[in-house]
């Protein structure tokens, strides 16, 4: 392929062409390129980044206080995220490089009904309501089950209505319910009204679901705050927002701390 | 002793189909690749289970260091009338009249060339009373290594301060760089970029994974203080859920 051959125009004859070969070595051509396609595969980046969406209320302060949206103390879960701290001081914990992420959680309000601080203003630490939890992801089991666990076992358990029509509408999108899931086109088609029916349901005020408070302590980590947020998303939680720790969370989080050491 | 006569065999191995094929290879590369862009600092996003693609035009990145520093990278969509030379020069103008009114002492102006050499930079983030000296850094030789030093904070110069000036602030008549930087986007006459940083598609915070919640906090509410209350989180995909 790489040669070219000339025919000699005469039979022979005196002063006629020598038959000439013409070869081209492709080797260096073939090196060259290999050096710029490695150069290429390892400066590109193929896969895009993702991104999450967040939208907070407004800092501005409300004036009426009747048109604050106030959550019924028995939807209310109140999420704390934080980060392990180095045993007895306030120092974050770091694990090969990373923080290692914390969760804590209550429901209702903090200390229960009868609230953290006495009528002198002392901490009660018995009322202290807080838990511990983790962030785990789901456990599969020999026959393929998921099972969840840590945070999304406790948020799911207070978001089980939602989570159960939820199913019931994914298992009607797979048996094609919501259309055919033949073609590419029939599937995309199928997965917008199965999106729709989604999201109509996690609005459903007639189903009981938690209304979210996610705070952090200033030390967590931005992954544990992104890591609980995508917890809303998995257990379709439609109402949370993101809020300021107070100081009742503070004083509930250093009482679990110091009644639970080496925790 | 007869030697068993060896056939003189060449050895040349043609490798024109080698080429061809190096070559198709060499093309695909060359066309899908987006090449990595420089930043002053290295952040592992953390993962998600969000798939939502990130914007590649029309959209301002904010880069936060763990230790808190800030720079902004500016992309828009690049039409015949706002190239993102154009857009980037119109926007360091607008932040100097911006800054310009509350520092009527000690104003600052660019000249054309440094808005030129400005509306050239990928990311940037230096105080705006330092983006002078700053962009005069181009003229000199070696200038781009310079710059790319000051913005890394490696060159060794103590008065040379890295990051876009930001602190807890809720007084939104009084804001702080970072906020400036924001608001003159938005006030861009490229409406695209404008419209795109209201509906909060256009705001990206990249931060490390192991970035302090007080830190992502601090950008959050300088945010939230001009009123830009949606914005986006950029996060690698999480495999397997």
């Amino acid at each position: 392929m790489a040669e070219v051959q000339e025919k000699s125009g005469g039979d022979g004859k005196k002063g006629a062409q020598k038959k000439m070969h013409i070869r081209v070595d492709f080797t260096p051509m073939v090196d060259m390129n290999m050096l710029l396609i490695t150069f290429f595969m390892l400066c590109t980046t193929m896969i895009k980044s993702q991104t999450l969406t967040i939208a907070l209320p407004s800092n501005e302060k409300v004036e009426n206080q009747e048109n604050m949206s106030q959550a019924s103390a028995d939807d209310a879960v109140t999420i704390i995220v934080d980060a392990k701290r180095k045993p007895g001081t306030a120092e974050v914990d770091s694990v090969n490089g990373n923080v290692v992420n914390e969760v804590y959680y209550y429901f209702g309000k903090p200390g229960g009904d009868q609230g953290m601080f006495g009528a002198g203003g002392e901490i009660i630490a018995a009322n202290n309501n807080l838990q511990k939890s983790e962030f785990l992801t789901d456990e599969v089991n020999a026959t393929g089950d998921k099972s969840a666990r840590g945070i999304r076992q406790i948020i799911q358990q207070r978001n089980k209505e939602v989570l159960a029509e939820i199913a019931k509408i994914k298992e009607k999108y797979q048996n094609g319910g919501f259309g055919s899931l033949e073609t590419k086109e029939e599937r995309e088609k199928a997965q917008e009204l199965y999106d729709q029916a989604a999201s109509e349901i996690r609005k459903n005020e007639n189903l009981k679901k938690p209304v979210v408070i996610i705070k952090s302590t200033p030390q967590a980590s931005f992954g544990s705050l992104v890591e609980i947020l995508d917890e809303m998303q998995i257990n379709s939680i439609s109402k949370y927002q993101i809020d300021n720790m107070t100081r009742v969370d503070s004083v509930m989080l250093l009482e679990y701390q110091k009644s639970h050491p080496g925790n | 002793m007869g030697r068993v006569k060896i056939a003189k065999k060449s050895t040349f191995i043609d490798m024109t189909a080698m080429s061809d094929v190096t070559v198709l290879l060499l093309t695909f590369f060359m066309l899908t690749s987006t090449f990595l862009q420089k930043e002053p600092t290295t952040v592992i996003t953390p993962p998600s289970v969000s798939t939502e693609k990130v914007q590649e035009t029309n959209f301002v990145q904010v880069l936060v260091s763990p230790e808190g520093k800030i720079w902004l990278t500016m992309n828009n969509d690049t039409s015949t009338v706002w190239s993102n030379e154009k857009m980037r020069g119109a926007v360091l103008e607008k932040v100097a009249s911006i800054y310009n009114e509350t520092h009527k002492s000690k104003p600052v102006n660019f000249t054309p060339e440094q808005v030129a050499t400005f509306s050239k930079l990928g990311s940037f983030g230096v105080p705006l009373a330092q983006m002078g000296e700053f962009l005069n850094l181009a003229n000199e030789p070696e200038g781009m290594t310079k710059m790319d030093k000051w913005l890394e904070g490696e060159d060794g110069n103590p008065n040379h301060i890295t990051g876009i000036p930001i602190q807890w602030n809720s007084n939104p008549d009084n804001p702080t760089e970072f906020q400036m930087w924001i608001k003159a986007m938005r006030q861009t006459e490229n409406e695209n970029l404008a419209q795109a940083i209201k509906d909060g598609t256009g705001v990206a915070i990249k931060a490390d994974q192991n970035t302090s919640f007080d830190i992502i906090h601090m950008v959050m509410d300088n945010l939230q203080t001009i009123k830009q209350n949606k914005f986006t989180f950029l996060t690698a995909l999480k495999a397997g859920e």
